[in-house]
């Protein structure tokens, strides 16, 4: 049985010995294995309607070089013949497609790793019972505030496990992580009108903390009640508030910082190291050994280890995110920010995602002025935006331009926050929108897309609602 | 393995728990993708494993494993049954089912693919990425990146309960598709694409307008258009909407509306609106798992995780609300028939209410009385995806567009996105073209509940509508 303590033993075991088996499959290629472990317990309540589940992911995955010759295979389970299956399947693949990849240098060299983020010992003891009563207190929280608040739904989960990774270069590496989070979203309704409230905790230092949150996430449904039509398409300024911004980031800087983005043509920030993108009082990084954030791992996900790396240093584009593949095309060290179905999205079986490029954790540093002294100093109408708006995940990341819907918006006039405004539609493009970068707030929070912001003002947004 | 479920659903039943559903499914997938001259990714992946559901009180518990060792599947149940009976001291609203007579599927259920994408090996899948890249840069221009992908997915999928259903019979997608990046003289990027994919034999990729060389050919012509492409006005317009992007709305502004489990704890605005005028006589939404594959293309799901076979339910029939997409537990509790539409993107997950093929029902115009209808507007087509929010409201991507005056297409415009309220939507719909087409595909799918991807097919006719919001350029 795999305990907190003995993973990585175990696991690098497993990779020795697969490591071992691979060189008698083929003595003259180069293989990579992979293993993934991880133990998640979930409750969800959506009302009176309870779901659990708790389960073990494990699997396995291989690649093999030969003659600039790649291949990947996966198979779920990390027992010695699943690996030998994958093995034998990514070799198999190897010999049928003979497609060179003239690009491909060979697979991480051992370094020295970094370290792995803060470990709470009570998120391995949490029981079940203890995650369904989080969940059915957001719930009674949201449910008992207000009267209009028809539907409430909470989840808790607690996770714990860790990954390993041997290649033929000599790198046999480890990490392990446990993480606690829940949310709760809330739907109040007058009449015909539906608006949402959501509220979040996500911690690897400490339990969650769900007391009020089920209440702050019903207020906020309640305060988008009585919205009016803006009734206008025009361009106005607009206030991003953290979640919001949170958004923005993750879909612009987040993706087009990618060295694979950069190298294959996709990002509009290809040839800008140096030059000014952004609002000078912007700074953007990613941490992937901030020891609080959920994604901090010793290792990235081929085993360089994971660092912190500067994005755009006072407005100016300062580098590209980069695991060992692309930075050998681009000229230059990884990052460490090679991912497995990383992100803020990422898939619910890593070890079947191919490795790729991702930021871990984005830092977006803050200003010095309150978002209401921000909101104060404007003059005639601009959008506050206060939750996550839909679609803007769906931009390209190639042009830039985005459209998106913001469902939880006000209108503030002559420096006031008035009435809620109906869904409106805003758009333009994200690069511009850095240039047009009018204020960074001070009120720096954490959200659930792995990017830690303040509230951002910007101006020349097409609005229409 | 049928015993091993079987042995799952005796032990979870001896546990105490009410009942028990086992299932397993042993999956390959493969992803071919090729970016410009270099092999991205050759991956093969081979997902097998077992998921074990308890019921008890009114409340469900999951657990699930990949491995199919006796002491494991013995813990899997148990951490089921636990979490079913934990569950139990929280459940308020509970959604039981009724026993019912064992299902028992046959051979005849599994989809016949002429030619099975087992029966070829790398090398000739390969090759198709590679006519379509070829075929792209011929007719592209200015190109930045170009992009060809192939993906399938087959396998078996077994399922077993305390009914003493017996579900077996395999999965089958494949898919194509290639995008196009074109940069213009002022250095914006701009984008085609193109796919054909569905559950169908790799028969598909020889039939006209889904050859490797078809679809190359128009993503590398839609690329280059868009270079002399203008940026979409911004504010309301009619519209008229192509085949894809409607399935894009029906399943993402309509469909999840329709799920089971949104319904029965209110949180969907057609909660207790049976019966109610929600659109025009032009709107009928219909989800169904075992479409007409030959004829209209899509993605075959003769049975739900929860072993119902599937069926096509006509969820809104000419504007009227008929019918919700359900588990067996939403069905029972909403007073309603099952409906096939219970499912998990793996075995990792419990199966929730979710679509299999839905899309708006044909018409009787043709192209020409379509624009003709539309007169002044934005012809929408494609999609990269789209979102919706629980009161209805949503937005889309449309890859490409085109500006329409009096009834004819005028001049192409870039990236558009679509944005409403599909209640309001619904109301809007003047008319349908008569060609259905469904779309499914290897690549993406549905991300419910953290489910992604989840292949579910979509699409429609091509719908006009009246008074889209478009997000662009305002003032």
């Amino acid at each position: 049985m795999l305990e907190y303590e003995n993973l990585k033993d175990e696991l690098l075991s497993a990779i020795d010995t697969g490591l071992k088996f691979a060189r008698t499959v083929d003595g003259e290629a180069e293989f990579e294995l992979y293993l993934f472990f991880q133990n998640s317990a979930k409750a969800d309540i959506k009302q009176g309607v309870v779901e659990a589940t708790d389960g073990i992911v494990k699997g396995n995955a291989v690649r093999v070089a030969k003659q600039n010759c790649i291949s990947f295979a996966s198979s779920s389970g990390i027992s010695p013949a699943r690996i030998r299956r994958s093995i034998n399947e990514a070799v198999a693949g190897l010999r049928s497609v003979s497609i060179k990849d003239e690009r491909f240098k060979g697979f991480c060299e051992p370094k020295r790793p970094g370290k792995e983020g803060t470990f709470a010992s009570e998120i391995l003891s949490l029981s079940k019972e203890e995650l369904i009563r989080y969940a059915k207190d957001l719930v009674k929280d949201g449910q008992e505030f207000d009267s209009r608040i028809l539907m409430v739904q909470g989840s808790c989960s607690a996770t714990w496990g860790g990954f390993a990774i041997g290649n033929t270069q000599g790198l046999q590496q480890a990490s392990r992580s446990a993480s606690n989070d829940c949310d709760v979203s809330c739907i109040a309704v007058d009449k015909e009108e539906r608006r949402v409230g959501h509220e979040f905790d996500i911690t690897r230092e400490r339990l969650i903390k769900t007391e009020g949150m089920g209440e702050r996430a019903a207020r906020k449904a309640i305060s988008l009640l009585g919205a009016r039509k803006l009734n206008e398409a025009t361009v106005l300024p607009t206030i991003w508030e953290p979640i919001a911004a949170a958004a923005y980031i993750a879909a612009s800087v987040g993706q087009s910082t990618g060295g694979h983005a950069v190298v294959e043509g996709r990002s509009p920030l290809a040839g800008k190291i140096g030059e000014e993108v952004a609002n000078p009082n912007l700074t953007i990084i990613d941490d992937g050994q901030n020891p609080s954030s959920v994604t901090t791992e010793a290792i990235d996900a081929e085993g360089h280890p994971q660092q912190k790396n500067t994005l755009i240093e006072k407005g100016k584009l300062n580098q590209f995110l980069f695991d060992t593949y692309y930075a050998r095309i681009y000229g230059t060290e990884s990052t460490g920010n090679c991912a497995r179905g990383g992100g803020p999205f990422g898939s619910t079986l890593p070890y079947e995602a191919s490795p790729g490029i991702s930021p871990k954790s984005i830092e977006v540093s803050p200003g010095t002025k309150k978002k209401d002294d921000i909101i104060n100093s404007i003059g005639g109408k601009a959008i506050l935006i206060v939750d996550f708006p839909i679609g803007i995940f769906h931009s390209s990341v190639s042009t830039g331009e985005f459209s998106a819907v913001a469902q939880s918006a006000f209108l503030i006039q002559n420096g006031e926050k008035k009435t809620p405004l109906q869904p409106v539609s805003v758009s333009g493009n994200f690069y511009k929108g850095f240039e047009r970068l009018l204020e960074l707030g001070s009120d720096l929070e954490k959200t659930p897309l792995l990017v830690e912001t303040p509230s951002l003002l910007f101006d020349g947004f097409s609005i229409v609602g | 393995m049928l015993e091993r479920l079987q042995e799952c659903v005796e032990l979870g039943e001896k546990l105490g728990a009410g009942f028990v559903e086992a299932r397993f499914e042993d999956l390959t997938l493969r992803t071919l993708q090729r970016i410009n001259d270099n092999w991205k990714d050759i991956i093969l992946r081979s997902r097998a494993g077992i998921g074990v559901a308890c019921y008890y009180g009114g409340a469900s518990g999951y657990s699930f494993t990949p491995s199919d060792s006796k002491k494991e599947l013995e813990e899997t149940v148990s951490r089921a049954y636990r979490m079913a009976k934990a569950s139990a001291t929280a459940v308020s609203l509970k959604l039981d089912f009724d026993r019912r007579s064992a299902v028992k599927s046959s051979a005849t259920d599994t989809f016949p693919a002429k030619v099975h994408p087992k029966s070829k090996d790398l090398g000739y899948k390969t090759d198709l990425v590679n006519r379509v890249i070829d075929r792209a840069r011929e007719f592209g221009e200015n190109i930045s990146n170009v992009t060809g992908a192939y993906g399938e997915l087959f396998g078996q999928k077994l399922f077993t309960n305390s009914e003493g259903s017996i579900v077996d019979w395999s999965f089958e997608i494949v898919d194509l598709r290639c995008s196009v990046i074109s940069k213009t003289e002022s250095g914006d990027l701009v984008m085609g694409a193109e796919r054909a994919g569905g559950t169908m034999g790799l028969e598909l990729f020889n039939a006209k307008g889904s050859t490797p060389e078809d679809i190359g050919k128009e993503a590398g012509t839609h690329a280059k258009e868009q270079l002399k492409a203008r940026t979409c006005p911004a504010g309301k317009f009619q519209t008229l909407i192509e085949n894809s992007l409607v399935g894009v709305l029906a399943h993402e502004s309509f469909g999840h509306l329709s799920e089971g489990d949104f319904v029965v704890v209110g949180g969907s605005p057609l909660t207790g609106r049976i019966g109610e005028k929600l659109g025009t006589e032009h709107a009928t939404i219909v989800d169904c798992g075992t479409p007409n594959i030959p004829k209209f293309g899509g993605l075959w799901v003769p049975y739900d995780d929860q072993g119902t076979k599937a069926s096509e339910t006509t969820i809104l029939d000419k504007g009227l609300l008929k019918h919700y997409l359900h588990s067996r537990g939403t069905a029972q509790y909403l007073h309603q028939e099952p409906t096939g539409n219970c499912r998990a993107v793996h075995f990792g997950f419990i199966p929730i209410p979710r679509m299999t093929n839905t899309y708006f029902s044909a018409g009787d115009l043709t192209k020409e009385e379509a624009l003709e209808l539309l007169d002044t507007g934005i012809y929408a087509i494609q999609t990269s995806g789209g979102q919706v929010e629980a009161d209805g409201s949503f937005l889309f991507k449309a890859i490409r567009g085109y500006w329409v005056q009096n009834g004819e297409i005028r001049e192409p415009l870039r990236e558009v996105s679509l944005s409403g309220n599909i209640l309001n939507l619904l109301s809007e719909v003047k008319g349908a073209t008569k060609d259905l087409r469904l779309y499914a595909g290897y690549f993406g799918g549905c991300g419910k509940g953290g489910q992604f991807p989840l292949p579910c097919g979509t699409g429609g006719p091509e719908l006009v509508i009246g008074g889209v919001t478009f997000g662009g350029k305002a003032g």
